[in-house]
């Protein structure tokens, strides 16, 4: 018993000092396990690092030309998302502004705006917002209805005491207030909402990319990558714990980089407790590698995984739910994402390290996490056993194929 | 060895029939990709929010209010709360997306006029969901005050006719043109999916060209062309082109035709958009390749600006609002072209005259490989392996 504990731990540990110097030798997984997880998060916060979308350009089309009417374009103009370039005689005008990327909007205000108002009447006016995002539309969204509204309750006031002068002193300032406060992201900033989930969507596929670029490694020509799998055969189970354990430990300082650090600097939301959101990650990350030794099955070659595989990136980060939530899936959809580690991670880690909730309050995630770890163990140790192990023995690779097809 | 044209195009079309990876990159992936966006946002918007109601008064008002919230389109009352803390945990846990809440004495405090405050708390971490519950409790609480001004009006001798018009003065009115149902799948699918193609064109091209120098078969490619590059790479890739031309046709009839996409501009333009889009991904891809001729830095490139496109060619934050040193390289991506030609030309249906520079933009695209072809050649006639 002792001797095959000893036996065991003797070839783990002769796969982890091999992997490590196989990888660090090996620039292309590098890329994907130091690269990636630093130098990617640092772009992709950059970019939406201004958070809100202020100051989109509209155009004014006045036809009433009255001090009220000025007054709502000053309003506005005032608004944080709004910002109005100019006057546009009528509509053609307007349109042209629009047409040629000038503006993003046209406020048409009809004649007789402000007369309706001081009949007491409702007056309307438009706000034609162009489509095309999604974000600018709701900026000015949020500015017109602010803006009708303080105007409103102006108007509101100054009528009441015409009608019934008693009333003021029950409707005076605001009757009843309403307050909202965001949670979680409470600037509602872009950058805070859509980052948190994207990092544990690099990092579960910087361990996928990295883990099927080393499986498509030892399909290559020996004498390309100094490695000669036909000859070294470890039991397959302590091969596969000895390569996670080597990617897991290069990616220690990456990992800790990109839940604390990243998001410290750029000022994310960071209301959880850091040890509980590694622990919540663990299985999160087995499972990942897991599924990276699965994908082996058919990397034939280190550079495969690039085609086969970044692709998917899109697929998980809708499947993750962050853009379009899980509860408004389909059955089918929601199973398939069901199945994606990076699902249960970005939606555990968005709630600790966001919301501030704790791991018990995760325990479900937590749950599934370690369920899907251990499915894709049990998969992957299949697809090493039985498909990866014996074309690597039988030494085929791409370049004979090629080499055959081309002669 | 045969040579010439047709030759190195059958060669060409043999690779990619021999090696799955091609059908999977050609097929597979940007297939189930188109398939999948479009599916998953099917029903336009995530309607139905999960919500919390936590009602500390229990009055008639205050019930009232719950009810007009539960008929609302966007949101669906999941949970009844007793406490802030009960409420607050649902959302960690994820049950809820956001909670509404009536204070104690509601309606007592109301009608005395001692201004109670009603606060409605979302979830920003999740932008979709929080902004729509946003929207609803908002205006919940908007009609909510509206009738309890009119029955305080009322009650002290104003007549309906002469309030109602009070309660909203002005009605300014925010549209959405040529998407009034703001339905998210116009908005995502239009520019992701193109955006996919563009990642499959960029991989594919390079990987196609780096595997000649990788096996050393270059070599040949150019000697089928009596050694001519540009023979040699229009021959290789004009395969590649035809198939690429094929499903971006196809992506073309599933945006607009079968998934009922907006679609108000000339189906001429946008035709030749999406025919000019392949060739100038393929043109960009070629001149990455001419910059870094070597499979897997190539590769690493195309994925990263691949990647990055989805972000940088600002289909969700707009460019104007980026910092000015990020927002510039939006324009140095080929996807970011076809998306304004969309928006142009199909969402908006204006003149072709407004989109010129974009299509413009495409041929710039599809020259810059001329300025490193040289270096192609270079290495395809030295072909060296770096892993």
């Amino acid at each position: 018993m002792l001797s095959f504990i000893k036996k065991y731990t003797l070839q783990l540990f002769k796969v982890y000092c091999r992997e490590f110097k196989l990888i660090l030798g090996d620039v292309g997984i590098m890329l994907f396990l130091i690269f990636l997880p630093i130098g990617y998060p640092i772009i992709y916060s950059l970019i939406y690092n201004p958070e809100l979308v202020r100051d989109v350009k509209m155009v004014v089309v006045d036809h009433d030309r009255t001090s009220l009417s000025r007054e709502l374009t000053r309003n506005i103009d005032a608004t944080q998302e709004a910002w109005v370039i100019g006057y546009a005689s009528d509509m053609a005008e307007a349109r042209r502004a629009m047409d040629s990327h000038k503006c993003y909007a046209i406020m048409e205000i009809p004649e007789g705006f402000e007369r309706k108002v001081r009949e007491g009447n409702q007056a309307n006016a438009m706000l034609f917002c162009e489509s095309s995002l999604l974000l600018r539309y709701r900026g000015f969204l949020m500015a017109s209805t602010n803006v009708a509204q303080a105007m409103g309750a102006e108007i509101l006031n100054e009528k009441i005491n015409e009608i019934a002068p008693l009333a003021t002193t029950i409707t005076d300032g605001d009757l009843m207030p309403v307050m909202n406060v965001p949670m979680g992201n409470i600037e509602s900033g872009f950058d805070s909402f859509i980052m948190p989930g994207v990092l544990i969507l690099i990092l579960q596929q910087c361990i996928i990319l990295a883990t099927g670029m080393a499986g498509g490694a030892k399909r290559e020509r020996p004498s390309l990558i100094g490695y000669d799998g036909v000859n070294e055969q470890p039991s397959v189970l302590m091969t596969m714990l000895g390569q996670m354990l080597c990617y897991i430990t290069i990616l220690l300082v990456p990992i800790i980089y990109l839940i604390h650090y990243v998001p410290l600097m750029f000022a994310f939301p960071m209301a959880g407790n850091f040890v509980e959101i590694i622990t919540f990650l663990t299985p999160m990350i087995i499972a990942s590698a897991a599924m990276g030794f699965c994908l082996q099955g058919i990397v034939w070659e280190r550079e495969s995984v690039f085609v086969l595989w970044v692709v998917t990136s899109v697929v998980f980060l809708f499947l993750s739910g962050l853009t379009w939530p899980r509860y408004a899936m389909s059955p089918f959809w929601t199973f398939v994402s069901d199945a994606v580690p990076a699902t249960w991670g970005v939606e555990g880690f968005i709630r600790m390290n966001s919301n501030g909730a704790s791991l018990a309050q995760e325990a479900h995630d937590f749950k599934m996490l370690w369920l899907l770890a251990a499915i894709y163990s049990v998969a992957a140790y299949c697809i090493q056993r039985w498909v990866v192990r014996p074309s690597i023995v039988k030494g085929y690779n791409v370049y004979s194929k090629v080499r055959r097809e081309e002669i | 060895m045969k040579s010439g044209f047709i030759a190195i195009f059958r060669r060409s079309v043999l690779q990619i029939v021999r090696r799955p990876i091609y059908w999977a990159a050609f097929f597979i992936l940007p297939l189930f990709c188109f398939m999948f966006l479009s599916n998953l946002m099917e029903d336009g918007l995530p309607l139905k929010v999960p919500a919390a109601m936590i009602d500390k008064d229990g009055s008639s008002l205050s019930r009232e209010v719950t009810q007009s919230l539960a008929g609302m389109q966007l949101v669906d009352l999941t949970e009844d709360c007793n406490s802030y803390t009960e409420a607050r945990h649902l959302m960690q846990e994820g049950k809820i997306f956001g909670f509404f809440m009536i204070p104690e004495n509601f309606q007592q405090d109301l009608l005395a006029g001692r201004k109670p405050v009603i606060t409605f708390y979302t979830n920003m971490t999740y932008y979709v969901p929080g902004s729509l519950l946003f929207k609803t409790f908002k205006t919940t609480a908007l009609y909510t005050k509206a009738g309890v001004a009119m029955t305080v009006l009322e009650s002290v001798g104003a007549t309906a006719n002469e309030v109602t018009p009070l309660m909203l003065p002005i009605n300014l009115s925010a549209r959405a043109i040529h998407n009034p149902g703001l339905n998210y799948a116009v908005y995502l699918c239009n520019s992701f999916i193109p955006c996919v193609l563009q990642l499959m064109i960029l991989l594919v091209t390079c990987f196609s060209l780096g595997q000649e120098i990788k096996y050393g078969t270059s070599r040949k490619l150019l000697a089928m062309a009596d050694g001519s590059i540009l023979k040699a790479l229009t021959a290789k890739l004009l395969p590649q082109t035809i198939i690429w031309w094929v499903i971006a046709i196809f992506m073309e009839s599933w945006l607009f035709k079968i998934n009922g996409y907006p679609m108000h501009g000339s189906w001429l333009w946008i035709t030749l958009s999406e025919l000019m889009f392949v060739l100038a991904c393929q043109g960009f891809a070629l001149f990455l390749f001419g910059v870094l001729p070597n499979l897997r830095m190539s590769l690493s490139v195309s994925a990263l600006l691949g990647i990055l496109s989805f972000s940088i060619a600002a289909f969700s934050f707009p460019v104007e609002s980026m910092y000015g040193a990020i927002g510039i390289f939006s324009w140095i991506i080929p996807t970011r072209y076809n998306f304004l030609i969309y928006i142009d030309q199909a969402l908006n249906g204006i003149d072709v005259y407004y989109s010129r520079i974009w299509f413009v933009a495409y041929i710039i695209f599809m020259l810059l490989p001329f300025t490193f072809i040289w270096n192609i050649k270079k290495n395809m006639a030295k072909p060296v392996y770096a892993p």
